[in-house]
This record gives C-alpha cells, sequence and structure tokens, in this order.
C-alpha cells in the first residue's frame, strides 16, 4: 500500500465532507458536527483501548472535564473560543497527570474500575460543586463567538480541528512512541526487559488520549449551548467503547466509523421510536455475539474474500501495518 | 490491505448523503406542528404523563372544531427528554429542525427548560413552560420567545412565607431545616424560601440545607439526619417521583408525626397518590388545583371532559399544560396567523381566558399572572382523595417579583 | 448531638449496607467464580422489584402477599438468570474483557426499555402489612421496623451462602472452580452446569433484594443506575468473590454515606469514591480478597 494512495483516499474524504454542509439540511449538519466530535472522542478513547490494550470505562471524565474548562471560561471569562479549547487540553490533561498515575499501575479489570471510579469521582465532584459549575442545571450560556454561531461555520470549524486532531493522533500512532504502545498491548514483560519504562509510556499515552477526549468536550459545549453533568458519568462512557468495537478497534479509523454508525443509528431511529436505548443495547449485544471484529472487521474479511478469489496476489502476504 | 479500508467510508457516505437528502425534504401544508418535551420517562414521568394527556385533550378539542383559526390542524409531536438537559437539548433541534415545529411545549425539569430555551430563541421558535417554573427561565438571560404558564419559583416561595411565617408566630418556631432536590427548580425553590423568610421572620435560624440528588430513592438516611438536628419544622422542595418516595419513607418513619412540615409541594397528584396515608392538617403548596376554581366554567368543562376521557381528575400540571395550549390559540386568533413572529408579538403582554380565570403576561419576563395556593389537607365528600380547605389563593402580581428586582437582575449579565 | 442520634444514624447505615450487601453479594459471586463482571447486575435487581409488584398485585387480598411476593420473585429471578446465562453470558466467557462488559452493558439498555414497556412509566407502591409498617421506638429515635426485616434477611443471606459454599459439595465445587477451572473439569464435573447454577444464584439473590427494596419507597425506573455504581464499590472495597469482603464492604460503604449525610451531605458519593480509588490502588484485590488468577 503506499502513501500516495493514502492521502489520496484522505484528501477525497476531506474534500467530501466540505461540501457535505452543502448538499445536506441543516438538522443533518447538527448530526454531522456531532459526529465529528464524538469521532474524535472515540478516537481518543482508543488510543488506550486499541494502541495500549486497556480498557478505561471513565474516559468520558476527561471528555466532560474539557466541555466544562471551555463552558466555564466562555461564562464566567468570555475567554475566546480557541483559548478555551486549548485550555480543555491542559485541564483534561493535568487530571490525567494525576489519576493517570494511578490507572497505569493496574491492568486488565482493575484498570478498568479504577478508570470507572474515578470518573464517578469527577462527575460527583462536578455534580456537587454547584456554585462553580452549577450542579445538575449544568452550565447555561455557553455560547460560541458571533462568527460560528450558525451550524455551518461552526461545522467547518469543528472539520478543521478535529481534522488536524485526528492527523497529530495519527502520526502518534505510527511514530516510535506508537509502536511501543503496541508492544506494551502486545507483552509488556517484554518490552520492559527492553529497557522501556512502560509505567512513564502508559501514562504518556493515556494523558495524550485525555487531552483530546477534552478537545472534544471542549468543541461539544459551544455546540450545544449549553453542558450537562451527565456527560461525565459513567454511562457516558460506554459510548466510546461500542464506537471502537463496533468499528473495529484495530485500525485507526475503526472508532470513527463506529461513531458515523451510532449516531446515524441514533439519529434515525428517535425519529420515529422513543425506544432507542432498546434498539442500540440489542445492536450491541447482537454485535459482541457475532461480529467481534466489528463492521470494519467484518467489510474486511468480506473484501479479502472477494480479492483472493479474484486472484489479487497481494492478499497473500500478511504485511506488518495490517496488524497495525 | 490498507487502501480497503477506506472503502466501506465512500459506501457509507453515498448511503449517508441519500439518506439525509431524501430525508429532509420537509412537507409544506397548513398543519401547526406542536412540539412537546416533557419527561416521559425519568425523575418527572408522574407529572409528565398528566401533562401529555392534558395537551392531547386539547389538541383534539381544537382539532375538532377545525384547528387554529378554523384552518390549521394541530400536529402534536411528542418526545423524551429523560430529565437530561443534554437529551432535551438534542430532541430540540430534533423537533425544530426535523418535524418543523412552530412552538415547543414543556419541559418537566427547570434545568431542561433552562438549556433549551436558547436553542427555541435562535431558531425563532415558541417556548410555553408549563411545569418547570424556576424563575430563572425568565428572569436572566431573557428570551421573548420564552413564556411562562406556571407560578414560578419565587412566586411559589411568597406564597409558603406567607403560610409559614403565619405557623411560626403562632407555634413560636425557630429552628428549621430545608431538604431539597439538588436541581435548578429545587435550588431556586429553596433559596427564594429561605431568602423571603429571613427578610419576613428574621428570627427563624436556618439548621441545616440537605440537598439529596433529583432521581434520589433512598431518604432514610436524610430522614435520620434531619430528626438528628430537631428543628421545630422543616420546609422541603421535592417533586414528583421523589417526592412519592420522600413522603412515603418519612410517613414510614413517623417524621410527620415528630416535625412539622408545612408548605411544602402537595399537588393534586400527591394527594390523589397518597390519598390514603397522607397526613390530614398538613398545611401544603399547589400551583394549579383544579378545585380552587370549579365556579369557572371553563375548568368545570375542562375538569369533566378530562374525566370522561381518562377516567381521573386532572391533576395540576394537566390542568397547566392545557391552559398553555389555550393560551397559544388565543394568541394565533389575536394575530390572525399562525406566524411565529406575530403569535409571538400577540402573545407579548396578553390577557388571556385560562381555567384559571383572566391572566395577563407580564411584558418584563413572559410570566403569566397565576396564583400560588395553600391550604390545609383535609377530606372532602366529593372527592376520593383529600383537598385543600381554607384554601389561600395567592394572586400573581401580588407574589411576583418586582419589575426592578429583575432589572437589576440582567443588569450583571455580560452582555 | 447525642448518642442516641449517631445511634440512629448507625442503624440507618446499616440498613443502607444491608441492602447494598444483597445486591452486591450475587456480583460478587458471579465475578469470583465466573469471572465476569455483571454491568447489569443492578438492572436485574430493578427487574425483581417490578416483579415482585406484580405478584403482590395479583395476590394483594391475602395478608401475606407481601412476604408470598419476595419468595415468588427471588425464586423466578432464579430461572430468568438461568435463561440468561445460557442464552448469552455462556458464549462470551472466553472474550475480551471489553466485549463481556459491553455485552452486559447493552443489557442495561434492552432491560431498562423492557421494564419501562411491561411496567409502563408510573412509579410503583407496595404498602406493608402491618407489622413492618409502624415505626419502633429505638434509643428514643424512631426506626422504621421494615429495616429490622430488612437487616435480619441480609444476616440469613449472609449465614446461607457461608453454609452453602463452606458445607455442601456444590460449594465445595464452586470453590474449587475458583481456583482451577482445568482440575474442575478434569474430574469429570461439568463447568457450564455448574456457572448456569451460580449465575442463577447471583441474580436470585439480586431479586429476593430487588423485591425487598420495593416496600421501602416507590419502584421508579433508572433506579438501578446509581445504585450499580455503588454495589462495584462494595465488591471492590471487600474484594472480588469473598463474601465476607462483600459483606464487610457494604457495611463500609453504607456507613461511610450515612454519616457523609449527617455531617457533609454534600460530599456522601464522593467519599465512596475516593475509599474505593484508594482500596483499589493500594490493594487492587480489596481487603478480604486474594490475587485473582490470570
Amino acid at each position: 500500500m503506499n502513501n500516495k494512495k493514502k492521502l489520496l483516499w484522505i484528501a477525497a474524504i476531506f474534500a467530501a465532507a466540505l461540501i457535505l454542509p452543502l448538499i445536506i439540511g441543516e438538522f443533518w449538519v447538527h448530526i454531522a458536527i456531532q459526529i465529528l466530535i464524538m469521532g474524535l472522542f472515540a478516537t481518543s478513547f482508543n488510543m488506550i483501548f486499541g494502541y495500549m490494550g486497556q480498557l478505561s470505562f471513565g474516559h468520558a471524565a476527561y471528555f466532560g472535564i474539557g466541555a466544562y474548562a471551555t463552558g466555564l471560561l466562555i461564562v464566567k471569562a468570555s475567554i475566546p473560543l480557541h483559548f478555551s479549547l486549548a485550555a480543555s487540553m491542559i485541564v483534561a490533561g493535568l487530571s490525567a497527570v494525576v489519576f493517570g498515575y494511578f490507572c497505569v499501575r493496574l491492568t486488565g479489570i482493575y484498570f478498568a474500575i479504577l478508570t470507572l471510579a474515578f470518573g464517578q469521582l469527577i462527575f460527583y465532584i462536578v455534580f456537587q460543586w454547584y456554585s462553580f459549575t452549577g450542579g445538575d442545571d449544568g452550565l447555561q450560556g455557553v455560547v460560541p463567538p458571533d462568527f460560528l454561531f450558525s451550524a455551518y461555520s461552526y461545522y467547518y470549524f469543528t472539520l478543521i480541528i478535529v481534522t488536524a486532531a485526528l492527523i497529530v493522533m495519527w502520526m502518534i500512532g505510527e511514530s516510535p512512541f506508537g509502536y511501543t504502545m503496541r508492544s506494551i498491548r502486545d507483552n509488556d514483560s517484554r518490552t520492559r526487559f527492553l529497557g522501556i519504562n512502560v509505567r512513564a509510556y502508559m501514562h504518556v499515552n493515556f494523558i495524550i488520549a485525555s487531552m483530546f477526549a477534552g478537545l472534544a468536550g471542549g468543541l461539544f459545549g459551544p455546540f450545544n449551548r449549553s453542558i450537562a453533568p451527565d456527560l461525565l458519568s459513567w454511562h457516558h462512557s460506554g459510548i466510546p467503547v461500542f464506537m471502537a468495537v463496533i468499528g473495529g478497534s484495530r485500525s485507526f479509523f475503526g472508532p470513527f466509523l463506529g461513531c458515523i454508525i451510532y449516531t446515524f443509528l441514533m439519529a434515525f431511529i428517535t425519529g420515529f421510536t422513543q425506544y432507542w436505548p432498546l434498539v442500540i443495547g440489542t445492536i450491541i449485544i447482537l454485535v459482541v455475539l457475532f461480529a467481534p471484529g466489528g463492521i470494519l472487521g467484518i467489510l474486511e474479511s468480506r473484501i479479502k474474500a472477494l480479492l483472493s478469489w479474484k486472484g489479487i496476489d497481494e492478499i497473500g502476504k500478511k504485511t506488518d501495518d495490517e496488524s497495525y | 490491505m490498507k487502501k480497503f479500508k477506506f472503502m466501506p467510508f465512500l459506501f457509507l457516505f453515498i448511503f449517508l448523503v441519500e439518506g439525509m437528502t431524501g430525508l429532509n425534504c420537509g412537507k409544506k401544508d397548513d398543519t401547526y406542528n406542536m412540539g412537546v418535551i416533557l419527561s416521559i420517562t425519568g425523575a418527572g414521568s408522574i407529572y409528565s404523563k398528566d401533562g401529555v394527556d392534558a395537551l392531547e385533550l386539547a389538541v383534539a378539542e381544537i382539532n375538532a372544531k377545525g384547528g387554529f383559526l378554523g384552518k390549521h390542524q394541530i400536529k402534536l409531536i411528542i418526545r423524551d427528554d429523560q430529565t437530561k438537559p443534554d437529551v432535551a437539548v438534542t430532541v430540540a433541534k430534533d423537533l425544530i429542525l426535523r418535524d418543523k415545529v412552530k412552538v415547543i411545549q414543556g419541559t418537566y425539569s427547570s434545568a431542561c427548560a433552562e438549556a433549551i430555551k436558547p436553542i427555541a430563541r435562535e431558531n425563532k421558535v415558541l417556548h410555553i413552560a408549563a411545569i418547570s417554573n424556576s424563575e430563572n427561565i425568565t428572569k436572566v438571560n431573557f428570551s421573548p420567545y420564552t413564556f411562562q404558564v406556571v407560578p414560578n419559583s419565587y412566586m411559589q416561595a411568597q406564597a409558603v412565607v406567607l403560610g409559614v411565617g403565619a405557623l411560626a408566630k403562632k407555634n413560636n418556631w425557630k429552628e428549621y431545616v430545608t431538604i431539597a432536590s439538588n436541581y435548578e427548580w429545587g435550588r431556586s425553590t429553596q433559596n427564594n424560601t429561605v431568602a423571603l423568610l429571613k427578610k419576613s421572620a428574621p428570627n427563624l435560624v436556618l439548621k441545616k440545607e440537605f440537598w439529596p440528588k433529583l432521581g434520589e430513592t433512598q431518604f432514610t438516611t436524610y430522614i435520620t439526619a434531619i430528626m438528628a438536628q430537631k428543628p421545630d419544622f422543616v420546609i422541603g422542595s421535592i417533586a414528583s417521583q421523589d417526592n412519592a418516595s420522600w413522603m412515603k419513607q418519612a410517613g414510614d418513619f413517623g417524621f410527620f408525626k415528630k416535625i412539622p412540615y408545612p408548605g411544602s409541594l402537595i399537588s393534586v397528584t400527591e394527594l390523589i397518590l397518597q390519598a390514603k396515608t397522607i397526613d390530614r392538617g398538613t398545611v401544603g403548596l399547589c400551583r394549579a388545583p383544579f378545585f380552587a376554581h370549579m365556579d369557572n366554567p371553563i375548568m368545570a368543562a375542562f375538569v369533566n371532559s378530562f374525566k370522561t376521557k381518562y377516567g381521573r381528575y386532572p391533576s395540576d400540571w394537566a390542568v397547566m399544560e392545557y391552559d398553555a395550549v389555550y393560551a397559544l390559540k388565543q394568541a394565533v386568533e389575536k394575530a390572525n396567523s399562525i406566524d411565529t413572529e406575530k403569535v409571538r408579538e400577540a402573545m407579548t403582554g396578553a390577557t388571556i381566558e385560562t381555567t384559571r380565570g383572566k391572566l395577563t403576561f407580564r411584558t418584563i419576563d413572559n410570566q403569566l399572572s397565576c396564583s400560588s395556593y395553600i391550604g390545609i389537607v383535609a377530606d372532602d365528600p366529593k372527592y376520593p382523595f383529600p383537598i385543600y380547605k381554607d384554601i389561600v389563593e395567592v394572586k400573581g402580581p401580588d407574589s411576583w417579583r418586582p419589575e426592578q428586582e429583575i432589572v437589576d437582575a440582567r443588569k450583571t449579565e455580560k452582555k | 448531638m447525642d448518642i442516641s442520634l449517631i445511634i440512629a444514624q448507625f442503624m440507618s447505615g446499616i440498613s443502607h449496607g444491608m441492602m447494598l450487601f444483597l445486591i452486591a453479594a450475587g456480583l460478587s459471586l458471579i465475578f469470583g467464580v465466573m469471572n465476569i463482571l455483571n454491568f447489569a447486575h443492578a438492572s436485574l435487581w430493578l427487574v425483581g422489584a417490578y416483579l415482585s409488584y406484580t405478584f403482590w398485585y395479583i395476590l394483594q387480598d391475602y395478608s401475606i402477599a407481601m412476604w408470598l411476593s419476595i419468595v415468588l420473585t427471588t425464586l423466578s429471578m432464579g430461572v430468568i438468570g438461568m435463561i440468561i446465562e445460557i442464552v448469552l453470558i455462556r458464549r462470551i466467557y472466553n472474550r475480551d474483557l471489553s466485549e463481556q462488559l459491553l455485552l452486559t452493558y447493552g443489557l442495561i439498555l434492552v432491560i431498562g426499555d423492557g421494564i419501562k414497556i411491561i411496567w409502563g412509566v408510573d412509579n410503583k407502591l407496595i404498602p406493608r402489612p402491618e407489622i413492618v409498617a409502624t415505626p419502633i421506638d429505638f434509643f428514643g429515635i424512631p426506626f422504621d421496623s421494615y429495616f429490622i426485616f430488612v437487616i435480619l434477611t441480609g444476616l440469613s443471606v449472609t449465614f446461607f451462602l457461608w453454609w452453602f459454599l463452606k458445607k455442601t459439595r456444590y460449594g465445595h465445587i464452586i470453590r474449587a472452580a475458583v481456583y482451577s477451572r482445568e482440575m474442575v473439569s478434569a474430574l469429570g464435573i461439568p463447568i457450564p452446569r455448574i456457572y448456569t447454577g451460580v449465575f442463577a444464584m447471583g441474580i436470585a439473590i439480586a431479586g429476593l433484594a430487588g423485591a425487598i427494596q420495593a416496600p421501602i419507597g416507590s419502584i421508579t425506573l433508572g433506579m438501578d443506575m446509581s445504585v450499580v455504581v455503588q454495589a462495584f464499590c462494595v465488591v471492590v472495597i471487600g474484594g472480588f468473590g469473598s463474601l465476607l469482603g462483600t459483606f464487610v464492604g457494604a457495611l463500609i460503604v453504607g456507613e461511610v454515606y450515612a454519616f457523609s449525610i449527617l455531617l457533609w451531605p454534600q460530599g456522601a458519593l464522593i467519599f465512596i469514591f475516593l475509599v474505593t480509588a484508594f482500596i483499589l490502588i493500594v490493594r487492587p484485590w480489596g481487603l478480604f480478597g486474594t490475587p485473582m488468577r490470570k
């Protein structure tokens, strides 16, 4: 697979994303913004889940911290949005410095539960700190600057930031650091024998992932015009898990694809039934039972089979980048 | 292998664009789309159910006569916000942009009302709050599109203070404790009550505040903790599901027998649900009890048709949602148009006929001049549940926040 | 604040803890034996509460309706647990943690809406029989007499589980399976059947807890959401798979909750998560657990 072709594809998708709002109605522009933001969130989650091999069930906390950082700066201090977004990343990153320090000392189920416990801890602090965060009412009046007020301009703003963030995350994934993460995922004791400080690497990765989750949260507040503490709670942490699993956690774009599927389904299904949780719950169960590799995994193996039948010999050899 | 990873994206993209452009074609006709956002599930479902029933009744009545202005049939689109502000925002956008509603009736939770207020305003859609009553909905961040047909938390607090102040003087009470749901309405009601009590009865001491979360189901620890404070009385601001749990658990502890609990929300819903167990003689507060206005023919007719259709008496929430639809109807008739801008202008400052009598929207905050009601819970042979006796109707204009204070509050807002 | 008030708050902490213990006991048992973390445990607890309402509703003319509904709920939840194990859980024994969690997460959503469809959105009340309806006097403070029953039930379930695991043949097999699935299976004992039984028992206890919860306040949708995380905390503090640990963990959480409500109401849940995180960091396997097999 040559890089030129890959770039061409990315450019094509980006171009398509640019003209998208011209074709679709305003409601779907809102959905598209949501896809971009949640896609960034899911991709950042996958830095921990896919690259590092640990399941975080508290990732929404960093999303929420980012959202509150931007929201509070806009509401209380009238700081311009781009500075607030940077602040979101920093605040989310700093909290990850503290909480991540403890989390990366555990693995497997303990990692999942500790991230869950910290997530709930942060949730309840935000929830109870009424004078500062607005408690259960959330934060009102989180309004973007005038030039980003319409859904269309906010879409392009989000598109640029999310694209830039995805490129940075992709570069991190392809860097020596990213490959070290993979080797920690696959065999951490062997990686340790190579003289690598596994915990430090995991901690850094956790911080980076949380920063991007914070950025996604920062984008979400002004889009939604208000912020509710529910964004931090553990059910919200389940969403990126599902996106990553349905899209496929072993590829960079898998979670994003999962996000598109999830958000689109939600917009479609909530239009005619109030039983959205029932539908998505059933889908989650079916995907886990019958499509463990995610949608991308299935499509890929189908296409693979199709191509091998056609006899394209490229299929036979397993390249390094395939397994990530 | 990698190049094929983008294939599904391409397919999906085509699929999405087709789906969206296809779905997006709005129908243009004379129908008036009315969106409803209530807490169909979640903490406010008992109140919301009555609200939805009343809305459906009102819309059916109007449609039977041809709809608004005799030609615009009303289409009611009901959505659930699960009592979560972020869900309410998503649902509001969906109703406005996809279903093209001209008005949103709702919500249960005041936090949800505040969250959808800017959305309605930006999209120039009317928003009528008939259950959520935090005064902040109309006091600050004012939106000319948002109207309130329920006595707000300040007005209710005034009524409580009136009732409690008299009782405190009579019984020589000194110390009290509050328990309020930890969200917009509970906060706002508690703050206003405490502030107004301080003004009217400065020697009363607030010993402690308890803030159970919205949706709390286990009040045991709160109950013992309150009793440990040994207050002279307790003021509660808890609503709906939570109120039912709280009153049952506190009752089982013998709480109300030991500590007076005056002036807390006991709406018709609570009177019906706890018909057997509620302590007679409790001083309660409610927002729109039908039995206070049975002499008004509009109310009598409404109670009759509600009873015929649903086989039960309408609660405060049903009364107010019913009024919300008829407020809109009268504004549409005054404007002689269903155009939102014209209707909004017509509704601003309008005087309307409601089940609760002739009432007026105050121009400064779009608050309807409706009354709060306090009374003593007592049995009545006419009804299968207790009602209020010795009702004191605290009129809207006597209890709402002075205009000057609203102007001052808005001054401190940043523009 | 005098001593009798502290005792009253202590008792209310015990009652809260006992309810948590009944919910967490099944969670801990299932995790300890089967290594599956069941997110949907509290949702099944809520199903138990609603189911007991239905049984009570059918039987309400009889004076023992409430007591009978508790028994019937426990039994039927056992059957439901068995079905869930056979249809769903059995297929994910050897899957990744993420998929196990996701499946039970999906189950929460399905059960939540299922309850809405079957029982509607109104909350349900079960009036109590006379004997547990009036408060009793406890050191001068009224105490809800129903909680005496809750505490006694919690103690009996603890005793029953202890007896079952320590003294019966099945208990021995289950405890052996915790240490080595392969060894037990090599002895010719059908592991899947043991697992089905354990899961059914765990869910039956959750159902019992739900049925006991029902007459306390009112039964409402979404009650499970905050409870499930508290139950997790109990299990984490006590140690996965340890009965004694779960018991102690539940009492700790109950008391921390009760006393923070008295002293600093806002901090109640924050304290619980702080304790949980602290235990996880210094002793991931909990107070009474043993480091887990891989």
